[in-house]
């Protein structure tokens, strides 16, 4: 505890110093900024890079604040931003766990700041509740993408045989929805998919090489599709299948879109994977928060299907995948909800 | 001489370590409100019998008889709780808490209010059993701040709390109370345990036999791991109880005098005006190879500092040594041991040898140079070599790769102060080098050091007993105080008295 | 020497039986693709333990192992055909990644034993110092390796059998020709056992602690390069999980945290334990709930049964 507060009590003295050095150039500038999990993974530095490219294009400072998975740390970091801008910030940011982000808007409120939120948030938290500093909330169907990328998997199986699956951490909202989409997916085909074996990886690349060496074991050619919870799974999947020369013979989907499952998409190597364009997420979620903060629409007036909804998830396959490299991957930052796939739902 | 209805009584007790007898069929028992004192030399078995009498070691044959009936206490803690309290030589004292946390460590209980410990209330209760020891001090204060003669009188009324709490007997052990205490400390001790006898019994040990006699009903005198003598203290004489003790009379060939050598090699180390801060100051001497100088005093005298100087392990703060003529750094044990000195310290199970390793590997710790060709060992080197020490110094080990823990202590001693000669030292310091060992054991040490001396090493000796230090050296330092008191030639056939040195030790 | 008793047998014991156990639930355990998976899983952990068998012994811990081993792969990748950098060393990358894995192991020694703060606080720090290059360097984005060449290093075969557990056999033999025929071995045994007799028998503690860290550095800068290798990439987060599987291997093995116990072939025995617990999991069909309970009660199982209580000193 005596250390929470010491911390906090340093963030603030950092701030006090910084703002000291930050007035002097830009006292009257908006402050753009970014807060995430980490910056040592594709999706997230992407999300950032979105951000900093809409900052550019308005011309104001632009920050990425980083909780290396904890709540404690991205919240101070926030508060002490908020503060040290006197609350003439615009922040889209992923909280590192959904509770956090009832925290976030309250400081955000307090202050005047504007927020938008990406993937966590209490259900019963509402944008429209918070008016009109809570902007926006921006998330994916988890359930609705990972049906459509397991159609694709059972599609390239030929519509049917057994396929094993590789889950996130068994306790994230993103993993459980996934596993359910799949899951519902595999229940279309009236039983001729069935799911061999279920078996959470975190995650984590190595582990999903471990499990899926595990699993050619255990079911050897049965095995006739890999369905992985996102792309580093579906990565370590395909690279023990590599090592006993089956890479490629066997379909394997993942979700996220990286580069290393786009270009194994593009090898025919994976069935399939879903791009979230994070680019968009960072650089919209801003340009939506900066409309509202500078009064460029009134955040308050619009329906409840702009303060919450579902960003696109494309489903890139072989088949696709070319036009899907070649498309025009740039858009209006005033064109706020032309990516918009619904409101939100809860189950 | 049985007494009525021994409180504790040890009937046939044995126990064995690999290669020592440590205890052979020891019969002791101790009367209600009796003094039993226990004598014996470094060596003889009283503290393995204390550990055993604590539980820390089994027994493997016999039995112990608390209060008239078989026990076997699983620890020192246990013992306490059933009445048998021990002061031990090292001490238990936990240096962190408080000198009343000692005190109840374990009892905290019967201060306990409301589930927190009442501190008022155990202060109150440590101030009480302080007073027993009329030892002055603030109950609240840690232990680390009082000196080591102060701890000690903690730890006996430690012990002492036990009476008055237990409803049964209480037996109280003090295993070498007084060896750091001063004289009136001691007096003051012994005031203590007059006190209490009306109210428990009290197991004395002590190699001063004076002290014994002074406050022991009844002696046991130890010897080998063998009860040799039981005696009232009464009908005891010092001279009779040490004859027992040593279980000879003095003999010159004891200490291997006809191997003494009367004339020396080249000067090797000169030691010029040597000092550590606080320790000792303005040492100075000459010693010849072949030549072994004796090193006497009391505790604090500053000989034992100088020994580990010379080890390298407390950096000297003035004064310079030289090794054949050429000043030396001793900053760092690596750089004592590269000048020429083999340091055999006294702690030699933590400081002497390394455990998991074997008897090869220990004897080549120090030479490690010149066992190996480009970092890698030479096997049969040093299997050779090895096995040649083995056969010379008779060290009794089933092979060179038996780990060095199987081995008793004197033939670890062996061990350790082969590493040296393996090692090539000119100068070999040597802490205690027979503490805790066998007497047979002893000779062969005492055989080995006239040996190293043979071949020209020069040898610094801090003996275990004076009478050791005048049996083997060539000339005696006497230090008192950080300072050289006296000098004194011991050739064969002139060696000074015991009294003589004492004289100058205090 | 000290590895040669019947304490190294309890581990192989626990293994074994282990082994019997998946094999009546599960035949196709005892399968030879099976057992070349095994040992295919077990390449990289094993290579990892080899230096912290030798940093345990010696009473230390290296916990940089998951920043050493993601550096050295995004090293790896970046010097080999990728999408990236320019660069196309192929095979010689490797001894570039070990070379940089020794570097990091000296910063670990020379930080601990010349600023004596606590290898556990050091090896924390450089771990996570690793990982921020790699993160900075990368910006986040994987290093992806094209050279078919170079990851043959653990997917191709040699005599039947992936390379990488060739490699892992031979730092095996390196490893056990330290312990077993240097001074650097036995003066590992010596420090762990009592510093302070070894101090004071002239041997050279620092530079022997701080060479032991450059040791574990080469092997962690071995197992990056085997990591990139095999999943064909290099990022940031490649190794994590495996600080975990190392120091509960070099535990499982029989090799005391307290130093001075223990030898390398124990952490081979410890490494083949947990990975066949993974696999045995899943071959067993164990449901993922309770996987990680089942597989943290089987670690303090084998713990347990690997320790040796007999008193180790004969008190006289």
């Amino acid at each position: 505890m005596g250390k929470l507060i010491r911390n906090t009590v340093m963030v603030s003295v950092a701030a006090m110093l910084s703002t000291g050095i930050n007035s002097a150039t830009f006292a009257d500038d908006l402050t753009l900024a970014i807060s995430m999990r980490s910056l040592s993974n594709p999706y997230h530095a992407t999300f950032a890079r979105g951000g900093e490219e809409f900052a550019k294009s308005v011309g104001l400072p632009f920050e990425v604040l980083v909780t290396e998975g904890n709540s404690e740390k991205g919240l101070a970091d926030i508060r002490a931003l908020i503060s040290r801008t006197n609350g003439n910030v615009c922040i889209n940011v992923d909280p590192n766990d959904s509770p956090d982000a009832a925290t976030i808007v309250d400081e955000a409120k307090a202050a005047g700041a504007y927020v938008v939120t990406q993937w966590n948030k209490p259900d019963d938290l509402h944008p429209w509740d918070h008016d009109p500093n809570y902007v926006a909330h921006m998330s994916f169907s988890g359930v609705g993408t990972s049906k459509e990328i397991t159609n694709a998997l059972i599609d390239a199986m030929g519509g049917e045989g057994g396929i094993v699956a590789i889950g996130g951490i068994l306790s994230n909202v993103p993993a459980i929805e996934r596993k359910l989409g799949m899951e519902m997916a595999v229940a279309d085909t009236g039983g001729k998919v069935e799911i061999l074996d279920f078996q959470p990886a975190d995650w984590n690349e190595t582990k999903a090489f471990e499990i899926m060496q595990a699993w050619l074991t255990r079911y050897g050619d049965d095995i006739k599709g890999v369905w992985a919870a996102n792309d580093s799974m579906g990565i370590g999947a395909l690279e023990a299948l590599r090592q006993e020369g089956k890479a490629g013979s066997v379909p394997v989907v993942g979700i996220d879109g990286t580069e290393a499952a786009l270009s194994a998409v593009e090898a025919g190597e994976m069935a399939g994977t879903v791009a979230w364009d994070p680019t968009w997420t960072g650089g919209m979620g801003l340009s939506l928060c900066h409309a509202a903060a500078t009064g460029a629409i009134d955040i308050a007036a619009e329906p409840h299907a702009h303060r919450e909804f579902y960003g696109t998830g494309i489903v890139v396959t072989p088949a696709n995948i070319a036009e899907f490299r070649s498309r025009d991957a740039s858009f209006d930052y005033n064109d706020y909800w032309a990516k918009s796939t619904g409101q939100i739902q809860y189950q | 001489m049985t007494a009525v209805n021994p409180v504790l009584e040890l009937r046939n007790v044995t126990k064995e370590f690999p290669g020592v007898r440590a205890l052979d069929c020891v019969n002791i028992h101790v009367g209600r409100n009796e003094v039993v004192g226990l004598i014996g030399e470094n060596g003889a078995g009283k503290s393995t019998l204390v550990k055993t009498l604590a539980g820390i070691h089994r027994i493997d044959e016999g039995e112990l008889i608390f209060e008239g009936e078989p026990k076997s206490f699983r620890s020192p803690r246990d013992a306490f709780n059933h009445g048998l309290a021990m002061v031990f030589q090292e001490q238990s004292i936990i240096q962190t808490l408080t000198v009343a946390e000692n005190i109840f460590l374990g009892r905290e209980r019967e201060f306990l209010r409301f589930g927190v410990i009442d501190k008022r209330a155990m202060n109150a209760a440590a101030k009480v059993e302080l007073a027993k020891v009329h030892l002055d001090c603030d109950p609240a204060q840690k232990c680390a701040r009082l000196d080591f003669a102060a701890r000690q009188m903690v730890e006996i009324a430690k012990a002492l709390s036990l009476d008055g709490r237990l409803d049964g007997d209480v037996v109280i052990l003090l295993d070498e109370p007084t060896s750091v205490l001063e004289r009136r400390e001691i007096d003051l001790l012994f005031g203590i345990i007059r006190e209490l006898k009306a109210k428990a019994s009290i197991i004395f040990i002590s190699h001063r036999l004076d002290e014994v006699l002074e406050v022991s009903d009844r002696v046991y005198v130890l010897r080998d791991g063998a009860v040799v003598h039981e005696t009232t203290s009464s009908d005891a004489s010092i001279t009779g109880l040490h004859e027992h003790m040593v279980g000879r009379q003095l003999d010159h060939q004891y200490y291997r005098e006809n191997k003494q050598r009367a004339a020396f090699g080249n000067p090797v180390l000169s030691v010029r005006d040597l000092s550590i801060d606080d320790e000792f100051s303005n040492l100075s001497f000459e010693l010849a190879e072949g030549e072994i100088l004796g090193l006497a005093g009391v505790v604090g005298s500053g000989r034992e500092a100088f020994a580990r100087c010379l080890g390298g392990l407390l950096p000297p703060s003035g004064g310079e040594v030289l090794i054949d003529g050429k000043p030396v750094r001793l900053n760092r044990p690596h750089q004592a041991v590269n000048s020429g000195f083999g340091f055999v310290p006294s702690e030699r199970k933590s400081e002497g040898i390394v455990t998991g390793l074997s008897v090869a590997e220990n004897m080549t710790l120090a030479a490690g140079e010149r066992f190996s060709r480009l970092g890698f060992i030479r096997f049969e080197k040093e299997r050779t070599e090895c096995q040649s020490w083995i056969d010379r110094l008779q060290i009794r080990t089933p092979s060179s790769k038996t780990p060095m823990q199987s081995l008793s202590g004197g033939n670890q001693q062996k061990v350790v102060l082969s590493k040296w000669q393996i090692f090539g030292s000119k100068v070999a310091v040597l802490d205690h080098p027979t503490r805790g060992i066998d007497v047979g054991a002893k000779e062969d040490v005492y055989e080995l050091i006239r040996e190293m001396a043979d071949q020209g090493v020069a040898i610094v000796l801090l003996g275990d007993t004076l009478e050791e230090v005048i049996g083997l050296s060539n000339r005696i330092l006497v230090l008192r105080d950080g300072e050289v008191s006296a000098s004194f030639d011991a050739p064969v056939g002139g060696k000074p008295d015991q009294l003589d040195l004492i004289s100058k030790m205090v | 020497m000290a590895s040669i008793n019947l304490r190294a047998l309890a581990p192989i014991g626990v293994f074994f039986l282990l082994c019997f156990v998946i094999a009546v639930f599960s035949p196709n355990f005892l399968s030879v693709s099976n057992a070349i998976r095994i040992l295919n899983a077990s390449a990289i952990p094993v290579v990892l333990v080899m230096g912290a068998t030798f940093v345990i012994l010696m009473g230390s811990i290296d916990l940089s192992v998951e920043g050493i081993v993601a550096l050295c792969a995004v090293v790896t990748a970046s010097l080999v055909l990728n999408d990236t950098t320019g660069a196309n060393l192929g095979l010689w990358a490797v001894p570039f990644a070990v070379l940089a894995g020794g570097l990091i192991g000296a910063v670990n020694g020379a930080t601990h034993v010349y600023l004596k703060v606590p290898s556990f606080m050091v090896t924390l720090g450089i771990g996570f110092v690793c990982l921020g290059i790699a993160t900075a360097a990368l910006g986040g984005f994987p290093v992806r390796i094209s050279d078919r060449g170079f990851r043959a290093l653990t997917l191709g075969r040699s005599l039947g059998l992936p390379n990488g557990i060739w490699v892992a056999a031979a730092s095996v033999f390196v490893a056990l020709i330290i312990q077993e025929r240097t001074r650097l071995g036995r003066y590992v045994y010596a420090i762990g056992t009592d510093e302070i007799t070894a101090r004071q028998s002239g041997v050279p503690v620092e530079r022997t602690r701080v060479l032991v860290f450059v040791l574990a550095g080469l092997f962690s800068g071995l197992a990056g390069a085997m990591a990139a290798a095999q999943l064909g990439q290099g990022h940031a987060l490649i190794a994590s999980g495996r600080l975990f599987t190392t120091i509960t291997a070099v535990v499982v093995g029989g090799t005391a945290l307290s130093g001075g116990v223990g030898s390398v072939l124990n952490s081979v025995v410890g490494v083949l334990i947990v990975v066949v617990l993974t696999n045995g999991m899943v071959l067993m069909g164990v449901p993922p709930f309770v996987q990680q309970g089942v597989q943290g009660f089987l670690i303090i199982v084998a713990v347990s049964l690997a320790l040796d209580r007999r008193q180790l000193e004969v008190v006289k």
